[in-house]
């Protein structure tokens, strides 16, 4: 039971990302994350440019489409237990305002990073294979599918 | 915001309730102290994991390492990492008596918060903005408690028997007729715990096949027994009167899920105030609404019977409104009389048949005589019937000091949230930093508050919550604004 809690939300979780600030939080942090690669004098803007794709879209999988369950222990008996927070994100609901944003900011950094690296070949394979890393997950037909069983419990 | 002019018949005097937004960066700066919370604790996760940091949590037996895990490691991720490093200002013991001010045992922690150990001091005369204290009666004046130390003496401490078995004293009787007094109703029927009040009854009055429409934001009590009664349950948003009445329009439109049929019935449930919002609930327009839709309204008044009102009988009288109108009335002795158990009021009709159906009087021990010595006296005080207007005067303090505490911390610039009138004053911290800081310095300067964080409350809505009491005087009150 949400003994305690001051809502009867079952699962924070899935609201969290549609929180007010959570969208310029994320935004900005990206922003963080390239001048601080910025900065680095050995890397040059083109550089700086795939690696902050890169390690965004590292990121991205990671917490949206690796992690399973909740940090805290839900009221429905871990209904949520064997979804990643992507799956979570308002129980289930394709194309809401959230998934539209967190699945449109990938692709407006990948014209970015493309456009900064002057289309050139390296850099075109690692950004693009990067981001088919992370829009793959988020395609509604792959809800709650495992591929080759990998991380399914 | 001031209601408009298309409810001005309804609301007697003006409903002033705010839930003021804070500003963007704030939000931001939110989640940016759990991300670097939950970065930390990755990083402590992975230092544990790699034996570069003990382990202080619960370990299993070697015996028992290769059976399937209980619980996932991952669900313990904010209790590890978050609650522990600020749990030190949760479960304080205390050494007297919740009242107005009470001494704390002073602990200390060696190894930042995993295990605490007792210094053998205590921190003496706390300020408690903590305790449900509404009116103050948490007491130990020797003189007040006489008649409880009689009834103790001659009844003793338990009734070992259930409402319907042997468990119906004379106190009980004396105790609901003395509810249903008070309250304006037909008759009540008391419990003794407070919870198990809304979870054994609300299965009681509606079953399968009924519809509950319930408040995003109600206490869990009443969730349970909405769960337990197996009826559907649809949820409308907090204090929303649109939301409550598209539902209602949906429901009788549209009947049952699949089958269409008419729903056997359709019950409201609503609290008269909330208690981590401090918002009151819009019973006049709830009770416009029940009668047009023809639907029922269960009122539970854990925390606004005896806080708010003229005279101290919760939202109905705060209203001006009639309690014949609301058909259920529940409420608990908990808070503001300083005993414990809960009540059920209405038409007589309504309490005969849960004297006869409800899961706790067939199953559940009565309330103990003493207790319901102590809420006699109270209630009779409050009523006056005691000879002295102390009642009253505690009623009036309360108002007076819910009033000037939170004008105060409002001039002050903290974001309040909830109506003017209610006692609970949320005061909205935001961070997660914040909220550790917070308490801690509260108890530095001797003044005890109750602090609520994420996943309790949304994730940026974390908050103190004070609860104003008739006992306080103006210079403590003084004393927790300026600290």
């Amino acid at each position: 039971m949400n003994v305690g809690v001051a809502h009867s939300e079952v699962n924070p979780n899935t609201r969290v990302m549609s929180s007010r600030g959570m969208w310029l939080t994320y935004a900005l942090g990206v922003c963080m994350l390239h001048i601080v690669l910025l900065s680095i004098p050995f890397f040059s803007v083109p550089v700086a440019w795939t690696l902050t794709n890169v390690i965004h879209n590292l990121g991205m999988y990671v917490f949206l489409h690796a992690v399973k369950g909740t940090p805290f222990e839900t009221p429905d008996q871990g209904k949520a237990r064997l979804l990643t927070h992507w799956e979570q994100l308002d129980y289930g609901v394709q194309f809401t305002s959230s998934r539209k944003f967190f699945t449109i900011s990938p692709i407006i950094l990948y014209f970015l990073a493309s456009f900064y690296t002057k289309y050139d070949p390296t850099h075109f394979i690692l950004n693009t294979a990067s981001l088919l890393t992370v829009l793959i997950p988020k395609l509604p037909q792959l809800h709650g599918v495992r591929i080759f069983g990998i991380n399914k419990y | 915001q001031k209601n408009g002019v298309s409810n001005g018949t309804l609301y007697k005097k003006t409903f002033i309730e705010h839930f003021e937004q804070a500003p963007m960066y704030v939000a931001v700066l939110t989640f940016l102290g759990f991300g670097v919370g939950t970065i930390f604790g990755y990083l402590r996760d992975f230092m544990r994991a790699w034996g570069l940091e003990k382990r202080n949590i619960a370990a299993e037996r070697e015996q028992q390492k290769d059976f399937v895990p209980l619980y996932q490691d991952f669900e313990n991720f904010y209790t590890r990492n978050l609650y522990m490093r600020i749990r030190d200002n949760w479960n304080r013991p205390i050494c007297s008596v919740p009242g107005p001010q009470f001494d704390l045992m002073e602990r200390v922690t060696d190894d930042y918060n995993w295990t605490f150990r007792f210094t053998g001091r205590t921190i003496k005369n706390v300020i408690n903005m903590g305790s449900y204290n509404y009116l103050g009666f948490a007491e130990t004046d020797v003189n007040a408690l006489k008649t409880v130390t009689i009834e103790l003496q001659k009844y003793g401490t338990g009734v070992c028997s259930t409402r319907q078995e042997m468990g119906t004293l004379d106190k009980h009787v004396e105790l609901e007729k003395l509810v249903a007094k008070f309250l304006g109703v037909e008759d009540a029927m008391v419990f003794g715990m407070g919870f198990a009040t809304n979870s054994m009854n609300i299965p009681a009055l509606v079953g399968k096949g009924c519809l509950i429409l319930s408040d995003e934001l109600n206490h869990t009590s009443l969730i349970l027994g909405a769960r337990l009664s197996r009826a559907t349950i649809r949820i409308f948003k907090h204090n929303n009167m649109q939301s409550l009445e598209k539902l209602l329009r949906d429901a009788i439109i549209y009947g049952q899920p699949r089958s269409r049929r008419a729903w056997r019935k359709i019950i409201i449930l609503v609290e008269g105030i909330y208690s981590m919002e401090g918002s009151i609930v819009r019973l006049p327009e709830i009770v416009s609404l029940k009668k047009k839709y023809k639907a029922y309204l269960y009122l539970d008044e854990a925390h606004s019977i005896g806080a708010v009102g003229a005279t101290g009988r919760g939202v109905v009288e705060y209203f001006g409104m009639n309690p014949d109108d609301v058909d259920v009335l529940m409420g608990t002795f908990t808070k503001s009389f300083g005993a414990a158990g809960g009540y059920i009021a209405g038409k007589k009709d309504l309490v005969d048949f849960l004297r006869t159906h409800s899961h706790s009087a067939v199953y559940a021990t009565s309330m103990c005589p003493p207790v319901a010595e102590q809420i006699i006296r109270a209630m009779k005080c409050l009523m006056g019937l005691d000879g002295t207007t102390q009642g009253l005067q505690r009623v009036r303090q309360l108002g007076k000091n819910t009033r000037y505490f939170r004008r105060r911390l409002h001039e002050m610039g903290f974001i309040i949230y909830g109506n003017d009138d209610s006692p609970v004053v949320p005061l909205l911290l935001y961070m997660p930093g914040k909220i550790g800081a917070f308490a801690r310095r509260m108890l530095e300067k001797n003044i005890g508050v109750v602090v609520v964080g994420f996943p309790a409350t949304p994730i940026t809505e974390s908050r103190a919550r004070f609860c104003v009491s008739a006992a306080h005087t103006r210079e403590m009150l003084d004393k927790v604004s300026t600290a």
